[in-house]
């Protein structure tokens, strides 16, 4: 018997009031982008830095085990702030995290724009905001798995290697700056990456802007500062903007003779920007007036 | 009522595209008819919150269309028009997420998810990636996505475009069944005027952002007007004339019938008046059976 044979049957479950309204589209978000082509690879490789800098820790706590390897170097396994900064602001992390966004975050709003999905979307009873906190918590996910759970990680197993809380207590806000770097990152790169998949429908190119735009940021700057020699033009760089800003965070001093509050102004009015941005253009429909 | 709206208008820049529509929908099958740029597709995102009007209220359902827009959503099911769909999916994940996006629990959204795909036919492929669907496969499963949460009012834009005659019958045949045997009101978007008259009783027509005509489409068919078609000899212009002033519409086929549309209250001996002044021989006269075709060419004034 064929299933129109037997007919229509009604649903007779309730709905729930749920709280996240938001959650299915980051669940599947995370499941597809992990079905991506060699993303799993890269986002093991990710993860390579953290394994590195854990390594760094246990053999910081193990010193007289492991002289032969560390020789005069100890000065470099001294876990403190600068060592959080160091792993946090290193140009290897920064650029697998680019490598993150190009696969999961690429494909996020131009992939609906291309096949017409917003509107199943908004044709359920969903925001705008449960839409974009949606979306912005897929990579949230993936990013918050390179920098704040490694971070919390590196601090918890510096306690349990020494067997003491004598690091916590020394630097007590440490925990903080991690957190709050983390925070800042991931929404700098989750706004950064919402914005262009917002303004392209075909993901390939949308991933080459990614990709592209974060690091003509840092040519430019290194062209203008070789021609004019201004500390000023770090400004430019998305990634000098960063560190900057982490080197404040974790109570450093910055590379830079800029002060650090320009770059998380730039920061910040990036993230605005991308929100206004993305307003216009996430809708149900498709308006050409 | 299941659809209310008030002095409506819309405007995409310059363009009108409602221009003070006011409906009020009985329960059942509904067909809206117009021609392209009519404003049906207009009204039904108005009426689901994806445009907001310039002027004007309403309410689906009983809920406001301006302030309770995720209530009707919730009870309200939207098929569009376009192919739309995500990519890297297959039709039961598709399917129950959109349930689970309409507030369905997860387990019940995945198993009513199996449930709509063997209704809209679409169980042996249910776990093929969609991106490999064809146009058929495609519209059934915006069906299946539309009806996955058991909605109380189901909007369909235009459900047969693209399809062979085969899928348009069948997908005719659910939606019959959808509207006539479990108490889901339809609305049906469409220029396909026979697809409106096989599925509804009571039809809206548009035309250029106005209400054109709406009720019942036997009593349309019948009260609103008669058809004559007749085939004539002699210089015919002075009698058309006079038959569009006698406010008839009158249409000429390619073959030389013409299709008199008499408004009521006009009697049908005014033709063979008007003819003998005009010296007009008429060789063939007969009463047409009306269609939704003939009222929508009537109030909408084009073939």
């Amino acid at each position: 018997m064929t299933i129109k044979e037997k007919g229509y049957t009604h649903w007779d479950g309730e709905f729930k009031d749920g709280k996240f309204p938001w959650w299915p589209i980051t669940r599947y978000g995370i499941k597809l982008t992990f079905k991506k082509k060699f993303f799993k690879f890269f986002f093991f490789m990710t993860l390579v830095p953290a394994v590195v800098y854990l390594v760094g820790i246990y053999i910081s706590e193990r010193l007289e085990d492991f002289s032969f390897m560390v020789r005069e170097s100890t000065v470099f396994l001294q876990i403190n702030p600068a060592y959080f900064k160091s792993y946090f602001t290193n140009e290897g992390l920064l650029f697998m995290i680019v490598i993150i966004l190009v696969f999961a975050g690429a494909g996020l709003i131009s992939d609906d724009l291309k096949y017409n999905s917003l509107q199943l979307y908004f044709s359920r009873p969903l925001k705008k905001k449960d839409y974009f906190i949606g979306k912005a918590a897929v990579i949230v996910f993936f990013l918050f798995i390179v920098t704040l759970i490694p971070g919390l990680v590196f601090i918890i197993m510096k306690i349990v290697f020494s067997g003491s809380f004598k690091f916590f207590a020394s630097y007590p806000w440490l925990v903080l700056s991690v957190i709050a770097y983390s925070i800042l990152v991931t929404a700098f790169f989750a706004f950064y990456s919402l914005f262009l998949s917002s303004i392209g429908k075909n993901r390939r190119y949308v991933a080459i802007l990614i990709f592209g735009l974060y690091f003509f940021t840092d040519i430019i700057y290194e062209i203008l500062y070789g021609i004019f020699k201004s500390p000023y033009f770090s400004l430019l760089s998305f990634k000098i903007n960063l560190q900057q800003v982490g080197a404040f965070i974790f109570n450093q001093k910055t590379q830079y003779a800029v002060s650090w509050v320009y770059s998380l102004l730039i920061i910040i009015g990036i993230c605005i920007l991308s929100a206004l941005v993305l307003k216009k253009k996430i809708r149900g429909v498709e308006i050409v007036k | 009522m299941s659809v209310e709206v008030r002095d409506l208008h819309f405007s995409y820049g310059k363009v009108k595209a409602l221009d003070g529509v006011a409906l009020d929908l009985p329960k059942g099958a509904i067909g809206l008819l117009g021609p392209n740029g009519a404003g049906k597709s207009t009204l039904l995102r108005i009426l689901l919150g994806f445009l907001s009007p310039d002027k004007g209220e309403g309410r689906v359902l009983g809920y406001d269309i301006k302030y309770q827009q995720p209530m009707i959503r919730r009870f309200v099911g939207y098929m569009p028009e376009d192919d739309c769909f995500i990519p890297g999916m297959d039709a039961v994940s598709f399917t129950s997420y959109l349930g689970e996006l309409s507030g369905m629990p997860r387990q019940e959204a995945m198993k009513r998810a199996h449930e709509v795909l063997f209704y809209v036919g679409l169980e042996e492929s249910r776990y093929r990636n969609i991106e490999t669907y064809s146009g058929g496969m495609k519209q059934r499963l915006k069906l299946a996505q539309a009806i996955v949460h058991d909605p109380r009012l189901l909007f369909l834009d235009e459900p047969t475009s693209g399809l062979d005659p085969q899928g348009r019958k069948e997908i005719l045949g659910l939606i019959i069944d959808i509207s006539s045997k479990k108490d889901i009101q339809v609305l049906i978007s469409s220029h396909i005027l026979p697809d409106i008259e096989a599925t509804c009783s009571y039809v809206v027509i548009l035309n250029k952002g106005r209400l054109a005509a709406d009720g019942n489409i036997s009593e349309l068919k019948q009260i609103k007007y008669s058809l004559y078609e007749m085939k004539i000899k002699g210089e015919n212009k002075n009698f058309l004339q006079k038959l569009r002033d006698m406010k008839s519409n009158v249409e000429e086929t390619e073959d030389g019938l013409l299709k008199v549309y008499m408004p009521p209250g006009k009697n049908p001996q005014d033709i063979f008046k008007t003819a003998a002044e005009e010296k007009i021989q008429i060789r063939h006269f007969v009463k047409s059976q009306t269609s939704l075709e003939d009222l929508f060419a009537k109030v909408v004034g084009v073939d």
